[in-house]
């Protein structure tokens, strides 16, 4: 860093959002795979504004994450990738209690993170207390999870509308969906 | 894949009269496939909502989606939560990054890619 540099008080030029896109069309064409994915892009996006106060609202939570599968391989804490333990069919569960649900199926980053507590991806006692304290109305009876797949026609034709029935059927106003 | 996937599925929810908002850490597929709202953590994958063992961040987390919902103007607002994971950024250097794994490591990475493809394809083709 050049002594101007320091003296703005700029941030390292790697301190930046991590390009993802980039990195992981370098990395499988280094394996060898010469064609890259082609990612989802869309010029237009929708816009629902809230109809009601949030403290109105009924709010559904949508996770990647997977229900521990006992003899699906390691799961635990700083499991390896693990693709045994993904799910291919939109599944849902009860709001009102815990789950276990791990994200070993998922490209986490598994260098710098382990998986360890599952707060810091499935927000379900947090969003639990919102409601308990008024932020929100309610938390949807219902949480749902959601499979991630390469086919742009599984999850749009299949999964979403079928995310989309299950909120309905829970008459959830909003929701918020945890990537991973 | 799991946050084009989530993108997909908010607009999808948003496009029939569900707001939503997304929490990850990939902004730039996030914000490449185009969603309605999103709350942005500079995390690594795997704690879009949060740090790990650490409940005030939690909470503050899950609070600023919930301020995104509420207050968004229009599509498209991205909203970066000002947590940092730690002082030091080089572990954003890390990631997939093919410039730092030797030529024997990527041997591997090929290998163990392909064992791992075929266990999914195994499992897809009993579901199906």
């Amino acid at each position: 860093m050049s002594q101007t540099e320091q003296g703005f008080g700029f941030a390292p030029e790697h301190d930046a959002p991590i390009p993802y896109m980039q990195r992981i069309r370098d990395y499988y064409l280094a394996l060898g795979y010469a064609t890259p994915y082609r990612w989802a892009r869309y010029a237009e996006v929708p816009f629902q504004p809230l109809t009601k106060p949030l403290a109105e609202c009924r709010v559904a939570l949508i996770t990647t994450a997977a229900p521990y599968q006992p003899g699906k391989g390691d799961q635990g804490p700083g499991a390896p990738y693990n693709a045994a333990a993904k799910f291919y069919d939109v599944y849902s569960g009860d709001s009102s209690i815990d789950h276990d649900l791990r994200i070993s199926h998922l490209a986490i980053d598994r260098v710098h993170t382990t998986a360890e507590d599952s707060n810091t991806w499935f927000p379900l006692p947090q969003l639990r207390r919102c409601a308990r304290a008024g932020r929100i109305g309610a938390v949807a009876p219902r949480f749902h999870g959601m499979p991630t797949n390469r086919s742009h026609r599984t999850t749009l034709e299949k999964d979403c509308p079928e995310l989309l029935a299950r909120c309905r059927a829970d008459r959830a106003d909003i929701a918020v969906l945890v990537a991973n | 894949m799991c946050h084009q996937t989530v993108s997909l599925a908010a607009r999808h929810l948003e496009e029939n009269g569900i707001a939503t908002v997304v929490m990850g850490c990939a902004k730039d597929i996030v914000e490449f496939v185009g969603v309605p709202r999103f709350l942005f953590s500079d995390f690594p994958l795997g704690n879009a909502a949060g740090r790990p063992k650490d409940p005030q961040s939690q909470a503050l987390t899950l609070e600023l989606a919930l301020d995104v919902l509420e207050s968004a103007p229009a599509a498209r607002t991205t909203v970066q939560s000002p947590l940092r994971w730690r002082k030091d950024p080089s572990w954003k250097l890390d990631y997939s990054n093919i410039e730092r794994l030797s030529p024997e490591e990527i041997r591997l990475r090929r290998q163990e890619f392909d064992q791992q493809k075929e266990i999914a394809k195994n499992i897809r083709d009993r579901a199906a």
